[in-house]
This record gives C-alpha cells, structure tokens and sequence, in this order.
C-alpha cells in the first residue's frame, strides 16, 4: 500500500518548468530516497507535498485521500535551509512548534521531556539557542521535526549539516521510527550517502523523473555481468564469451581484471572457466552503485 | 484562526518578556517630561546667567539710563563710531550698539532709523527684537512727554477682552470650545500614531527578516500558511504596540490625576466647579490653585474625550495594519536591512507628507487640503486625528473610516502575496520588478 502517490506533477515558474509530470509513489513504511542532482525539482515536489506551493497540473494523494490541510500534522519536514529561533529557549521553541502543528499544551510539553531526555539535553530545555553547540541545535531541529509522530517524515539533505556522530544517531532514532509505523522520504543529491539506507528510490533530473523502483529491482536491471576477479596466471586462452576489460599487476604476481561476461551468464559458469585456467583468489560481481547509474543514464539520455 | 493566535502569542510573549520592553514604557512617561524640563530650565538659566556685553554708543543723549536690562550687560561709551569698533575688538565684548542723534521735535515723525548693532558672531532674533523693544519704548515716553498728554489718559485708552468660544451641537447644547487644547490633542495624537508607525513597522520587518535569515521560516510554513504567519506577525506586534500605549495612558494618566489632585487640596470643591458647562460663580469661591486646576479640568470635560479615545484606537490599528503589511512584505523580499532601504522610501513618503501637511491641517482643520488629506487611507490616520478636536462632519468620519478599511485590506492582501513567495527567496536580486513578478505568481 502506498502511503503517498504523486501523479503527473507538474509545476512552472515563469520561464522555468520545476516539475515535468512527475508521478511517484511512496510505499508504507518504507524509506525512500528522492535523488538528483542540485535543481532537479527535488525540493519543489517536497513544497508541493507540505502544502507550502501548490502544483500547476496533477494531484497528490496521502493515505489514498487527495492533499488536504489536515495533511501538515501528518509530515514532519526538515528543510534543507532550516534553523530555530536563537534567541527563544529550548523548550518554549519546541512547544511553539509542537502546538503549530498541533499538539495541546499537555501533550506536547510530555513529549518534549520524553526527547531531550532521549536524547540527553534535559538540562538544556531552559537555555536559548543561541547558546547551544551546533550539534545540540541539530538534535533540538530533529526533535522538532518529529515531535508530532508524522507518518511522513520527510528530510531535505538531512546529513549535510550534522556532524557524524549526529548523523547516526540521528539514522539510529530514523529507523526506530520507521519500525514504529512512519514513512521516511530522504531527498539528496549526495546519492551514496543515503543509497544503503534507502528501500525504494526515485531518481529526479532537469525536473523530470527519469527512474524509480525497489533499490534491488533497478540495481539487477542495471548489472552489467561484469566481475573482478584476483587470481595468479595469465588469463590468456579464455573463451569467446568472456572479455577481459582491464588488468592490472599487483604485489607478489598477484593480477587483478575486469572481466565482461555475456548476457545471461551465470557467475558460476563464469567461476568455472575462470578456475581452469587460473588460480582464483577473489571472484566479486560489480553491481553498480546508484551514482553510476544515474551518470549512466544521464549520459546515455544526452548522447 | 488557532495558527494566527499561536503566533501572535509567540511574537507578542518574546517581545513583551524583555527587560528592555519593560524599561521603554515605564521610564518614557517618566523621562519625556524630564527632558523637556530639563532643556526648559537650562535654556531659561542660560537666559539669566549670560551677560553678553554690549557697548552703547549714543549720539542723541537720550537713552542716559534705559540699557540698564539685567539681560545684557550695557555700558556706555563715548567717541565716534570707529574708535567705538577698535574697542569693541579690544574689550571682547559682544557687540557695539550705535545710536545716531535722532530729531524728536517734529511729532508727525514715526519712523526712525540709523540704529546699528555691530557683533562679531550673529545676534539672535530674540536679542534684536528686545534692543528694538527698549528703543522703540523710549522714543515712545519722549514723544508721550512732548505731546503732553496725560500718560494714565493713554494707559485707560488700552483695554483687554477675552472671547469665549462655544461649540453648539445639534441639540443645542452649548459647550465652550478651545482651540489650543484641540491643536493640542490633535497634535499629539497625531504624532503618537507616526511614531508607531516608525517604531512598530521596522519591527515588523526585523521580526520577518530574522525568521527568514535564522532560516526557521521554512519549517514554520510546513505549518502555517504564509498569510497566517504574516497576519500573526502584525497583529502580535500590534498588540505589544497597544500594551505599551495602555501602560502609557494609565501611567500619564494616574500621574496628572495625582498631580491635580495635589496641587488643588480640595478636589470636591473642583468637581462641581468643573461640572459647570459655563464657568461661572462657584469658581468665585475657589483659591487662584484651584481656578486653574478647574479650568484645565474644565478644558478637558469640553473635548468629547470619549469620541476622541474611540477614533484614535481606530485610525492608530487602520495605520498600523496599512503600513505594518507592507513592512512585512518588505522584509519579507530582502536578505538584509540594508538591503530594505531602497524599499522603504515610497512607504515613508506618504507618512512624513502627513505629518508635515498636520501643522497647516491644525491650522485650517476644515480646508480642502485637509479634508482631501483625512480620506485618504495613506494619509488619513494622522490627519483625521489631527481634525477630530476641532470637530468633523460625521460623513467624513464614516467615508474616512470605511476608505482606511478599505486601504488596509488592499495593502494586506497585497503584502500577502509578496510574502508568500519572498519568505522562501534566498540570495534573489530584489528590485521592484521582482516584486512586482512575486505578485504576480501563482504559487
């Protein structure tokens, strides 16, 4: 079941077209990872979502009803461009946000406590922002971006302001999240930072989507029977069917190539004919990481 | 509606919390007061203490002992002229007047010149006009005493009148009017709401432009629409405005009461002498300090204290909504305050307009200039304030009113559409081209 579907989205500013019917569709609980490059469209379909533009053409369902008012208090969004009030105190900032998206007083001021001391900043609740480390300003942002269990959660270039101890606990906190119901939207351009975290994945350029699927799905559909393999011999005398791309030497006469299998070959065939002419010390299939394949059919799309 | 609240709650609680919020309203009653004292004393002080020296040079012989002003420090000389002006160089003295000798013996000559003032630095027009006054006085008593006409004849021929003026109204009801109290509160009522204007506009537009560069704004939007942010934004600020305007009023208030009171000693006594619509022989009864308490008491039961109060409430959150929209717009579309300046002139324009066309409006409170002036929701706030002590047709009010209503809607909902696009434009080059595309686009 999907829990957010986009159907032919399209959005134009002026002379520049944002979004170019775009549709995706987001399943339940999963994490899913909104890639492209800087002024893909990325964040403009992320606006259409929170309801803070409105799309020229196309509709956008949540939990299969058409986008609603209601729907804010079920995102929680942390924007790309995002900061807090410096001069306002920790917990009067996380009431004022918790009660806009709103939460009652009560409610919220339990699971304020609840998160700072999740999170270890009890004590900090009644300082000004302004005089917190960054990293505690990045926890008190997060906090504020879930504080009003969102079903969505939805995260703009989430890691490329926190420090890397942030970074994880703050994908520790994503994923017990994720375990307890919410659906999470990662959106970057730094495509390997989020490729292992990511279930489903939609790949966005100049404003268009050009490719989205299950990770698996797309990574299979993109293998290109490829193996590097280390071994000790000469590779010379091989089949037909296999093509040696590259070799180089390594320490103590060890080799290490690149070699392109036909399609359809399987990689124990491949083992078998490998291990007849040379001593093998490593085998790996080269599945292409969700960069390359991006570069792949960016580029193919231009030539 | 619950959105707006949140944040105009937030904006007004931040706001209020300060000390500094605190220490502004409190201490301005106190201290504006203070200030004008001050400068009044000291200006009056000087005024005694300064014993400019002047040289009298005088030719005709007749004005022996009339320089003798504690104002000045006069002394006579003689010589002629040029030995008079090496002198006045040498003894450091201010200046030289020099009296020519003067022909009184014809009585049909009233004009006299040939007197000269020579200083080294410019004389004030208030110096001028005194030494002119003790030349003018003792060529007056020598033409007196040459006419030989009894000089308490003269004295019995001046007399004084005193007018009263009265309002009628339209059940007949006479009730005395006072120019200079109406001048007075539309002065300063007037004033009050360019001052808010000034003062609570700019924090509008910081208040906007901090959300937009501590980069919070975004997250507040993925909860507030845009248009609620901006109204709860006005209306907070508007609302520390109004407390801060209470404060005063019950402060100034309190403290006049009590300083009436004071100086009466016996108020029953003033109460029913004011209560009097025409002044009249109960006031007979009073000491002189209680005359005057009652007739400042009596001033003010004559303007309609409570129109006024009602209007100004009016014109002051019509002005401030009109104007506070398009601060925020304007904060809204910069990165910067400095960035604000080249925006910030086609709104201040109509404002000082207003406040200067006020002192030919208190002049002419009827005029077309006037009148003009006070429908026009730009310009209404301060010049309809301006008028109402003197009294204005009600059609006017009403016409007025509605036009300011009008106005604010107009600007608020433009603002709105600025704001909306320009609270997300980072780093854009803003002219008034831009804006004028924000205004345009759909989002």
């Amino acid at each position: 079941m999907n829990i957010l579907e986009a159907n032919n989205v399209t959005k134009k500013y002026a002379a520049h077209m944002a979004l170019d019917n775009v549709s995706i569709a987001i399943p339940k609980q999963s994490i899913f990872g909104l890639l492209g490059p800087n002024g893909a469209g990325k964040t403009t379909l992320i606006r259409i979502i929170n309801q803070i533009i409105m799309c020229d053409e196309g509709d956008i369902a949540i939990g299969g009803e058409k986008l609603h008012p209601k729907h804010i208090r079920s995102i929680g969004y942390l924007p790309e461009e995002r900061g807090l009030y410096k001069k306002m105190k920790v917990g009067e900032q996380l009431m004022y946000l918790a009660q806009l998206k709103g939460l009652s007083t009560p409610e919220a001021r339990k699971r304020i406590k609840h998160w700072l001391d999740k999170l270890g900043l009890t004590e900090w609740a009644g300082k000004k922002v302004e005089d917190l480390s960054k990293g505690m300003a990045q926890k008190i942002q997060f906090i504020a971006t879930v504080i009003h269990e969102p079903e969505i959660l939805i995260l703009d270039e989430p890691f490329s302001g926190f420090d890397p101890v942030n970074a994880n606990l703050i994908k520790d906190e994503i994923f017990e999240l994720r375990e307890k119901g919410a659906t999470v939207i990662f959106s970057t351009h730094r495509m390997e930072s989020v490729e292992q975290l990511c279930d489903d994945i939609a790949l966005i350029n100049k404003s268009q989507k050009i490719l989205d699927g299950t990770k698996k799905e797309i990574k299979n559909s993109y293998k290109s029977d490829k193996y590097v393999v280390g071994y000790k011999g000469s590779l010379s005398g091989l089949s037909t069917n296999l093509n040696v791309l590259n070799t180089q030497e390594l320490e103590d006469g060890y080799m290490e190539s690149t070699v392109q299998a036909g399609k359809g070959d399987s990689p124990n065939n491949v083992l078998k004919e490998l291990i007849n002419l040379i001593e093998v010390h490593s085998f790996v299939e080269v599945v292409p990481s969700i960069n390359d394949i991006f570069i792949d059919i960016v580029e193919g799309g231009q030539s | 509606m619950k959105q707006i609240f949140l944040v105009l709650k937030r904006e007004y609680l931040t706001r209020v919390k300060k000390k500094s919020f605190l220490l502004a309203t409190i201490l301005t009653p106190l201290i504006m007061p203070a200030i004008i004292l001050t400068i009044v004393y000291f200006a009056t002080q000087e005024k005694e203490s300064r014993s400019d020296k002047i040289l009298v040079l005088d030719k005709s012989g007749i004005f022996i002992d009339s320089f003798d002003v504690t104002s000045f420090d006069f002394e006579y000389i003689n010589g002629d002229l040029e030995a008079a002006k090496d002198d006045l160089l040498e003894k450091g003295a201010f200046g030289l007047l020099y009296i020519p000798t003067i022909d009184m013996s014809d009585a049909s000559v009233i004009n006299f010149s040939g007197f000269e003032l020579y200083s080294k630095t410019n004389p004030s027009v208030n110096s001028i006009e005194r030494i002119e006054k003790i030349i003018r006085n003792k060529l007056e008593d020598v033409k007196l005493e040459n006419s030989g006409l009894d000089a308490q004849v003269i004295e019995n021929l001046k007399v004084r009148v005193d007018l009263d003026s009265f309002n009628i109204s339209d059940t007949g009801e006479a009730k005395e009017s006072n120019s200079k109290l109406s001048f007075a509160i539309g002065y300063g009522t007037g004033f009050l709401i360019y001052m808010f204007i000034f003062i609570y506009g700019s924090q509008i537009m910081q208040s906007v432009l901090d959300e937009k560069t501590s980069r919070i704004v975004e997250v507040i939007v993925s909860s507030v629409k845009p248009f609620q942010l901006m109204m709860g934004k006005v209306l907070g600020v508007g609302a520390v405005g109004f407390t801060q305007l209470l404060i005063w009023f019950v402060l100034i208030g309190g403290l006049s009461t009590v300083g009436l009171s004071i100086m009466a000693g016996n108020s029953d006594a003033i109460m029913e002498a004011a209560s009097q619509q025409v002044p009249g022989e109960a006031i007979e009864q009073l000491t002189d300090q209680q005359k005057t308490v009652a007739e400042i008491q009596g001033m003010i039961a004559s303007v309609p204290v409570v129109k006024i109060l009602l209007c100004f409430l009016f014109f002051f959150l019509g002005a401030y909504f009109l104007y506070g929209a398009m601060y925020a717009a304007i904060g809204s579309a910069v990165d910067s305050i400095q960035d604000a300046q080249q925006f910030m002139f086609p709104i201040i324009i109509p404002i000082i307009a207003a406040i200067m066309a006020m002192f030919f409006v208190l002049d002419d409170p009827n005029g077309g200039l006037a009148v003009t002036l006070s429908l026009i929701p730009f310009t209404s706030p301060i010049i309809m304030m301006a008028r109402i002590p003197f009294g204005v047709p009600d059609w006017q009010l009403a016409l007025s009113m509605v036009l300011l209503v009008a106005g604010f809607m107009g600007t608020i909902w433009m603002a709105g559409r600025v704001y909306r696009v320009g609270i997300l434009m980072y780093g854009v080059k803003v002219n008034w081209k831009t804006i004028a595309k924000w205004f345009t686009m759909k989002v």
